[in-house]
């Protein structure tokens, strides 16, 4: 199994010269297993550059098939949409799956991001590729096929995000992103969710300094990160969602001492960069 | 007056190495008056640099009032609300100074964008407190020193460009709109042209004449070039302009020097210097100035009284 991450930014993008090598994309990362089969969790601008690859192979010619996880729809994680050019090709078929919302269901508010006033699309139903948009169940398994998907509920200040664990060829990735667990540490389902994954990859936005003034913001720490990693057995940990004023070389200082620090390897997400898993 | 590019890019941010030197940022242009007033023409991913600079500029206890001129609000212009450092600060005053294109009002419009689905904060919640004030083509208003003229512009669901008067000088910000010719934008979802009727000629006419009007003998003009204008025949219902497009409306209007804007995310830093280039030789013929927008370059208009500030 392999992973790729798109975009691995937090809040809002990037550009500039101190954002190069770990990248400026938001949130985007695609996960390959050998058959072939491919599942794309959340639709940062990461997926703008997907979108190159995906259309000069069978996306381009309306016979991709695509199933999508979305973790939550706050902007940073959606904001590829409008702009994700398989969605514009008739024929290719694109899944988009999502918890349950109260108050607005999943397809109005991604309706609300393409109203007239804010895209020129208009609305979903304008975009020429099948989109559906489907809600389920956090704490079931979701459907893609070639993977098997495992979701939990994941606190991310006032409201919750999906966790998931994804496996495929024998190997597990479980992506947990903006997510802020209680200060006694992560729950016994997402532990149960994530444990002795090969991958864990966890929203690691701020430093511990950081953290102090920004505890309840729904993000979490890299020595929270850390803890979760070690907590659920993980293999090996992903620090993810990178706050957009972490500079290539504060990242590479925050990567050091923290490496130093944990007994679970880690490296800091890198957009473009495959994993193996 | 002077001013300086936060954000140059259409459509989304583009980060990246290809975009280092003309920048990845979406719309924001930070307008000065000689002594110093400022005035933030659309508000995408470049504010939030620019938010942190007037954070940083915030002194209590005066209080301070920021006023921003929105374009329209489509994604690439407002994306950069939500992280506009001054929201956050107690005793400021935002007002955001925008069309409204439809019945909606403004506030729900633009404070939609922070709904909690998509945004932890609500607008309504932060320290600051939010003004909203309708603006309308053809009616001038002031704020501080500067003159605002709202120009009416083609674009879907549409937008306005403005012309700013201040220090004895004017600059223009014309995004985004098509140009006048090929299709009237009007507020619903176009697959292709759509041929214009009699009536959508008139309209069009009258709407570009006025733009000409509203840039005579204008100092500097940004102007919406997201198009080469090969790639403009293949997207003519887009709503975005071509550099030829712009110099020609320029170049009969008096315009001392045109900035191209609004780079179309595929445009890299090797193609923008190639559009530089073969702009800035038509421009010559055009007895036109033209750059290109950069990322974090300033451009003065006109004599600046207090240089000191520019640097």
């Amino acid at each position: 199994m392999k992973v790729r991450f798109w975009g691995v930014r937090g809040s809002c993008a990037t550009p500039g010269g101190r954002y190069l090598r770990y990248g400026g994309n938001t949130t985007a990362i695609e996960v390959r297993a050998a058959s072939g089969h491919r599942i794309l969790i959340d639709l940062g601008t990461g997926v703008t550059e997907l979108a190159k690859e995906l259309m000069a192979a069978e996306f381009g010619q309306g016979r991709g098939e695509l199933p999508v996880l979305l973790t939550h729809t706050h902007v940073d994680h959606i904001q590829g949409l409008p702009f994700f050019t398989p969605l514009f090709i008739r024929g290719n078929s694109i899944r988009i799956m999502g918890r349950e919302l109260e108050g607005a269901s999943l397809k109005e508010v991604l309706q609300d991001q393409l109203n007239g006033h804010y895209s020129p699309l208009y609305g979903l139903e304008n975009l020429a590729a099948g989109l559906e948009v489907q809600t389920l169940r956090a704490g079931s398994s979701w459907p893609a096929e070639g993977f098997e998907v495992k979701t939990q509920l994941a606190p991310h200040g006032s409201t919750s995000v999906v966790a998931c664990r994804i496996t495929a060829d024998g190997k597990s990735v479980v992506i947990m992103t903006d997510v802020e667990h209680a200060p006694e540490g992560i729950s016994s389902e997402l532990t149960e969710l994530a444990r002795d994954c090969d991958l864990l990859v966890h929203d690691a936005m701020f430093s511990d300094s950081e953290y102090t003034l920004r505890a309840g913001w729904g993000h979490s720490s890299i020595s929270s990160a850390i803890a979760a990693a070690h907590a659920v057995g993980a293999k090996r940990l992903a620090l993810f969602h990178h706050s957009p004023d972490s500079s290539d070389d504060r990242l590479d200082m925050l990567v050091q001492d923290a490496a130093e620090a944990s007994s679970v390897p880690l490296f800091a997400a890198q957009e473009g960069h495959d994993v193996t898993v | 007056m002077y001013l300086t590019f936060w954000g140059v890019r259409g459509s989304y941010p583009v980060p990246g190495a290809a975009t280092v030197r003309y920048g990845g940022h979406t719309s924001c242009v930070e307008l000065r008056s000689d002594r110093g007033k400022c005035l933030v023409i659309d508000a995408g991913t470049g504010l939030r640099g620019l938010g942190k600079k007037l954070a940083q500029e915030f002194r209590k206890p005066d209080g301070a009032t920021y006023n921003l001129i929105l374009s329209h609000v489509h994604w690439d212009h407002i994306q950069g609300l939500p992280f506009f450092e001054p929201a956050y600060i107690g005793d400021t005053k935002i007002v955001v100074h925008a069309p409204r294109a439809a019945a909606k009002e403004l506030r729900q419009v633009i404070g939609g964008i922070t709904r909690h689905e998509f945004f932890p904060v609500d607008l309504d919640a932060v320290p600051a407190d939010f003004e909203f004030h309708e603006v309308v083509p053809g009616s001038a208003f002031e704020i501080d020193e500067f003159t605002v003229l709202p120009i009416g512009l083609n674009h879907p669901f549409g937008a306005v460009g403005y012309r700013v008067d201040a220090d004895g000088s004017s600059m223009a910000y014309v995004s985004d709109t098509a140009p006048f010719d090929r299709m009237l934008h009007k507020q619903h979802f176009t697959a292709g042209i759509e041929e214009p009727s009699d009536e959508d000629r008139e309209i069009l006419k009258t709407m570009r004449a006025n733009l000409v009007e509203s840039l005579r003998e204008v100092d500097t003009v940004i102007y919406d070039t997201h198009f080469t204008s090969e790639e403009y025949e293949q997207f003519p219902h887009w709503g975005h302009s071509t550099p030829e497009h712009a110099l020609q409306i320029c170049q009969e209007a008096g315009v001392r020097q045109l900035v191209l804007y609004h780079h179309a995310p595929a445009h890299d830093d090797d193609m923008m210097d190639r559009i530089a280039e073969k702009f800035g030789l038509l421009g010559k013929e055009a007895n036109v100035v033209v750059c290109v927008a950069k990322e974090k370059m300033t451009l003065t208009m006109g004599e600046v009284t207090n240089p000191g500030i520019v640097a």
